[in-house]
Order: C-alpha cells, then sequence, then structure tokens
C-alpha cells in the first residue's frame, strides 16, 4: 500500500511538473489532500483513462516487465480496456525480447477504470496492464498471464485470447 | 442473460445493474450497486455487516437450510432445450417461491415466540415498580383496584420440618 501511495504521489508531482492540461482536475485536489498528511484520503479514488506518462504492468513473457504510455491511439481523453497504444519500455528482464527504452505498440487487457459491456453491466479490473504487440497486432510474447476480459474478442485480438489463461 | 448474485449484500443482480470487478487471481465479484461496491472496496466482512443476507444466515435470522434453496442452486451444464420441461419450470417457479416464503414466515414467528410472554411480564413488572410516576401512592392504598391483586401462596408445614435438618 506505501509503494502504491508513493508511485501515486510521485505520479501526481510529474504531473503537476509536467504541466499536462488534460490531467483531470480529481488529480490536483487529491494532492492538496495528501500535501495535508492525510495518508487515508477521503476523496474518492478516480480510476480514469490509460494517457501519456501512465505507467503498465507488462502480462506477458516478451521481456518488459513495466512500461510508460507514450500516445493512446484511439480517444482523446486516453486508452481503455482494449484499446492499443504506444509505450516505451521502462523496465525489462535482462534476457528478453525487448530491451529497455524501446517503443513498442501495447494492448490494455485489464484497467482499474470500468468499460461498459453490451448487456449494461460494468466490468473493472484490479490494476492496468498491457501485452506488448507489434504493428499488425500480434502479439510479442508466447504467454499471457492473468485473466483478460472477452472484449477482446470484438477489437480482433483473438491471438491474445487463446494465449490467455483466463478470459473473464 | 444470467440472474447473478450480488457478492456482499446476496441479492440478485438484473441484466444493466450493477458492477462486476475481476481481481487479479481471476475472481469474480458482483455488486448489485455502488451501495456494496463501496463497502467492499472498505473491506468490511459481509458477515459482520448487519443489513446483508450472510449477516442474516450466520445469526440464524433467516432461514439457512431448506429444500427449496436446492432448486436454486448453480448448474454449470447447460440443459437441451426441452419445450415441456421449460414450461414445466415456469410453472413450478411461484409455487416454489410460496412455499419458501411461507417457510421462512414460520422461521421468523418461530423467533418471535417468546416476545409476546416477555412483553407481559415485563408490563407487569413496569406496573409494579413505576406505578407511583402515575398515581400517589396514598391513593393506591385508598383504592386496591389499582395494583395488581396480591397471591397468596400456601406453604406446606413439611418444609419447615425439613429445613433445620438441611441447615445441620
Amino acid at each position: 500500500m506505501a509503494a502504491t501511495f508513493a508511485s501515486r504521489c510521485s505520479r501526481v508531482g510529474r504531473s503537476l511538473f509536467g504541466g499536462l492540461s488534460n490531467s483531470s482536475p480529481g488529480l490536483f485536489t487529491k494532492s492538496h489532500e495528501m500535501t495535508c498528511g492525510n495518508y487515508f484520503s477521503q476523496v474518492k479514488q478516480q480510476r480514469t483513462f490509460i494517457q501519456m506518462r501512465t505507467v503498465l504492468k507488462v502480462v506477458d513473457n516478451s521481456g518488459a516487465k513495466q512500461v510508460m504510455c507514450i500516445q493512446a491511439l484511439k480517444g482523446k481523453k486516453g486508452a481503455r480496456l482494449g484499446d492499443t497504444i504506444v509505450a516505451s519500455v521502462k523496465e525489462a528482464h535482462p534476457n528478453g525480447k525487448v530491451k529497455k527504452g524501446k517503443v513498442v505498440y501495447a494492448v490494455v487487457v485489464r484497467a482499474a477504470m470500468q468499460k461498459g459491456r453490451c448487456d449494461g453491466s460494468q466490468v473493472r479490473f484490479d490494476d492496468n496492464a498491457v501485452v506488448l504487440v507489434d504493428k499488425q497486432g500480434q502479439p510479442i510474447g508466447t504467454r499471457v498471464f492473468g485473466s483478460v476480459p472477452h472484449e477482446l474478442r470484438k477489437k480482433k485480438h483473438v491471438k491474445i485470447l487463446t494465449l490467455a489463461g483466463h478470459i473473464a | 442473460m444470467r440472474l447473478e448474485k450480488c457478492w456482499f449484500c446476496s441479492s440478485t443482480v438484473y441484466p444493466g445493474h450493477g458492477i462486476q470487478f475481476v481481481r487479479n487471481d481471476a475472481k469474480i465479484f458482483r455488486f448489485c450497486r455502488s451501495k456494496c461496491h463501496k463497502n467492499f472496496k472498505m473491506k468490511r466482512n459481509p458477515r459482520k455487516v448487519k443489513w446483508t443476507k450472510a449477516y442474516r444466515r450466520v445469526h440464524g435470522k433467516d432461514m439457512t437450510q431448506d429444500s427449496t434453496f436446492e432448486f436454486e442452486r448453480k448448474r454449470n451444464r447447460p440443459e437441451r432445450y426441452d419445450r415441456n420441461l421449460a414450461d414445466n419450470v415456469l410453472k413450478a417457479i411461484p409455487k416454489i417461491d410460496k412455499i419458501r416464503v411461507s417457510r421462512e414466515e414460520r422461521h421468523h414467528k418461530n423467533r418471535m415466540k417468546e416476545n409476546e410472554a416477555k412483553g407481559q411480564r415485563e408490563a407487569k413488572k413496569e406496573l409494579e415498580q413505576s406505578i407511583s410516576l402515575v398515581k400517589a401512592p396514598s391513593a393506591l392504598q385508598q383504592d386496591p383496584s389499582l395494583t395488581l391483586p396480591k397471591t397468596i401462596v400456601k406453604v406446606s408445614q413439611q418444609k419447615s420440618e425439613e429445613n433445620p435438618l438441611m441447615e445441620e
């Protein structure tokens, strides 16, 4: 919990210094709450889109461990569950297909922000996770860990679904 | 289409309602409304939250074991569509509901059985102790109908002979 707090705090700090105009006003109010020394903040944690500077977990065996979003390919406000993003590899396994600093495409397979389904219900996952893909949309790795949503079928990422262990 | 049960309060989640939360270990939590979802995020245990069905079952307020619950068990095998079977099921559902409701009412009545006697005893005690709040003691002595009649208990003579023996 301390780690997530620190990462959240640092992310907010970076956004403040970066002067991002499209960051939600909720972030600014949250940072003010945090500077007041309130560890268990009363402000509800707002789960939003995956945008520039969002750090995501990589859940395949392509070699990368953490990836930072550079661009959300579709959507003005950011990427959601099932969308593709352009990302920069921030942390990687020492001997993997992908090295640190490489610019890759990735598909969002788990998003903390809820997504509406066609039957009217909403789904949300615990974290933001991503599977690295090449420009054609084929996954770079050969295994996918964790659960993936079946929204990927509509987005034509069938290969990822076949590799997945569990479909949410 | 499937009618699910809310993980927190055990009410039915109809299509188009609620949020489905997929945890990283692939366990799916369904919530009927944001009240249950927020309580879950607060890490509250439904067995300790008074208004949930889980609490009521654990504390014996509601029926736990009954043959009518067998009909609602989740079956993962899809049944081949049989028109007669479907028709019979649709006819049986209201009957089973009626039986279950009547059994639950019986359970509730059993639980509340002692209340009437308890209420009488408490009323009697209150009348004896606090009648002075309503009527002055001098008035009570003049008009004995306001107090409860004194009951005369006959003590048999044999007991007085046994007592000195018991004291020894």
